[in-house]
């Protein structure tokens, strides 16, 4: 079966200059070799934290960027050269508040996409009306976008995205900053979308988003993709663990360091949650090593211990932490 | 086709500052009439030029300042809303997706000049020759035209560079001097008229004063054409400027795409 999304040892590298009297410039490798084969109607995840090269690799699949080196087609279509074919399957939406045309309405900001995206006139119409029901915004379409709260934004990024009804669908971190119950919502209008034989990739750094939605998962970090596979086999990069969870009050990142150096232990990580810290302590599932995290957390206020199985989140950080994560390279 | 009309109009209202009723009233309007009662009067006492002087240059110069900014706004504003990389994405031409916006404030700058030669001539009391009312406003449209793209220009430098305002700012202030509506051009250096034949609206007014004079069409002509031609560099440009920036955005990441 033809190949949706197929890119071969994509690079790009940024230069950009700093300072005026004294220039320095600055080479960031934001994605440095990505393979990717993504098949048609699948539901493809790109996971990974801030700065992992999400953007930039789904920017150089949409032709708004030219790859360092590297090529890629979409729909058999080269995005260097053939920029008109993959612009006419492709939509692009991506998170945040900006990107729409605020004066206007829902349903102009749509108009104007539609004529720009090149939806025949007579289509229009129905078209426009169809989207603004899936992204449930049908009743608000003449209201200024200037009014809408940011999950409507993201829903009309979303109906902007499909206009032209693309054969693939980039969603570049679209539940960023969305309420819990929009996000979820989303995520449903997402899932529908594949339902119906749309090729999506997504990028996002919310683990559980990418569990429920995703046919197979490419954590990137460092702007190389360090695994890849269906939520289940990432799993397994955790296996042979056990996680400790310590609920904390002021842990230093000295006590984080030493307790990493413990024997036995392989990632240990902190979370903020609220006021408190939540510490994460993988270790071999051989080991025991509560009693020694403890002593490492001696005179810092704990609350619950607790013990469990490792879950795709902790494989997750097992991928990602072991990665450099300092791409720039600067020269005078 | 529809992009040209029907897209140009969205994108007017989506990108214009002004596009409120008040402010159109204020700035586009008012404005431009007090300008060319000032002018008038300025003239009067100094005996430069007579009233019809005043008149007919202020109300071609009146349309400029919706145009230029216009024009401006309608590509520099992308920049505003975050919006240049969704058009970026379409497959369509950008020339036509563009220089479409350029004519809704076109026909804004018709609207205006039309309305600042009538207010301004029955408040000074000038008669214009009924035959040479047809020719006005083509002169008008021509010159409108030539002053948005003239802004198109600018505008797709804004893409690029955050201070083009300033240039907007400052070229306006140019036309006020250069293009012979309120100096008469036989009075600026040499070097002034040169860069003033390449501004907009300096052909145009050169054309209206004719036809107000009683000359007919065919006397203005040559003037128009002139006009147009001005205005086609500048549009011109204007597409060469944005192919330009795409091309190097996409190797260099240098516009706001996203
Ligand atoms: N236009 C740019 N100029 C310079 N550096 C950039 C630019 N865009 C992104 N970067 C850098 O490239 C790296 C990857 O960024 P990005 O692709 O946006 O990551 P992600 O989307 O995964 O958060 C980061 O280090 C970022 O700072
Ligand atoms: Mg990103």
């Amino acid at each position: 079966m033809a190949l949706a999304i197929e890119a071969r040892d994509l690079r790009r590298t940024y230069r950009t200059r700093t300072g005026w009297l004294n220039p320095r410039r600055v080479a960031i490798d934001a994605v440095r070799g990505v393979d990717l084969d993504v098949r048609r109607g699948e539901l493809f995840g790109l996971l990974g934290p801030n700065g992992a090269g999400k953007t930039t690799t789904i920017k150089m699949l949409n032709t708004l960027l030219i790859p360092t080196s590297g090529t890629a087609r979409v729909c058999g279509f080269d995005v260097v050269s053939q920029t008109r074919e993959v612009r006419k399957r492709i939509g692009y939406v991506f998170g945040g508040d900006r990107g729409l045309y605020d004066r206007l309405s829902g349903l102009d900001n749509l108009r104007y996409f539609a004529e720009l995206y090149g939806v025949p006139a007579a289509r229009q119409k129905r078209r426009i009306a169809e989207l603004l029901e899936l992204v449930g915004l049908a009743g608000r379409e003449r209201d200024r976008v200037e009014g809408y709260s940011r999950g409507m934004r993201q829903r009309l990024h979303i109906a902007r995205g499909l206009l032209h009804e693309p054969e693939v669908l980039f969603l570049d971190e679209p539940s960023i900053g969305v309420d819990p119950v929009a996000a979820r919502e989303l995520r449903s209008t997402v899932a529908g979308l594949a339902a119906t034989g749309t090729t999506v990739l997504l990028t996002t750094h919310y683990m559980a988003e990418a569990e429920e939605l995703c046919d197979r998962i490419a954590v990137i970090a460092g702007g190389e993709i360090q695994a890849l596979g269906t939520a289940d086999e990432l799993k397994h990069y955790a296996q042979g663990r056990r996680v400790l969870e310590v609920q904390a009050f002021g842990v230093t990142d000295a006590q984080v360091k030493g307790i990493d150096l413990l024997p036995g232990v392989r990632e240990a990580s902190v979370e903020v949650l609220g006021t408190s810290q939540v510490l994460t302590v993988q270790s071999d599932a051989a080991v025991d090593v509560q009693a020694d995290v403890l002593r490492a957390l001696d005179g810092v206020r704990l609350g619950r211990v607790t013990a469990r199985q490792p879950t795709l989140e902790d494989a997750y950080v097992t991928i990602v932490n072991g990665v450099d994560r300092t791409p720039a390279t600067v020269t005078a | 086709m529809r992009l040209l009309t029907v897209g140009g109009v969205i994108a007017y209202r989506a990108l214009f500052n002004w596009a409120t009723p008040s402010m159109f009233v204020g700035t586009l309007l008012v404005a431009p009439l007090f300008q060319l009662l000032f002018f008038a009067y300025l003239g009067r006492q100094l005996g430069v030029a007579d009233d019809t002087f005043y008149i007919v240059g202020n109300a071609v110069l009146s349309a400029t300042l919706a145009c230029v900014f216009g024009g401006t706004i309608a590509i520099a504003n992308e920049r505003r809303w975050g919006t240049l990389g969704h058009v970026l994405l379409s497959p369509r031409s950008r020339t036509l997706i563009f220089l479409g916006r350029a004519l809704p404030y076109a026909g804004n700058g018709l609207l205006i000049a039309v309305f600042t030669l009538t207010v301004g001539s029955l408040l000074l009391g000038l008669r214009i020759p009924a035959s040479a009312v047809p020719g006005l406003a083509v002169t008008f449209a021509v010159g409108s035209l030539s002053c948005a793209c003239f802004g198109l220009t600018l505008g797709a430098l804004g893409l690029r560079f955050r201070d083009v305002w300033l240039i907007s700012n400052v070229s306006l202030a140019l036309m006020l001097l250069l293009t012979g509506v309120n100096v008469p051009a036989e009075h600026l250096p040499e070097w002034m008229r040169v860069v003033g034949g390449w501004l907009p609206i300096t052909h145009a007014a050169s054309a209206a004063r004719l036809l107000v004079a009683g000359e007919g069409f065919g006397a203005a002509l040559p003037s128009l054409w002139r006009e147009a031609l001005v205005g086609l560099v500048y549009a011109v440009v204007a597409a060469v400027l944005l192919t330009l920036f795409e091309a190097e955005s996409r190797r260099r990441a240098s516009l706001d795409t996203l």
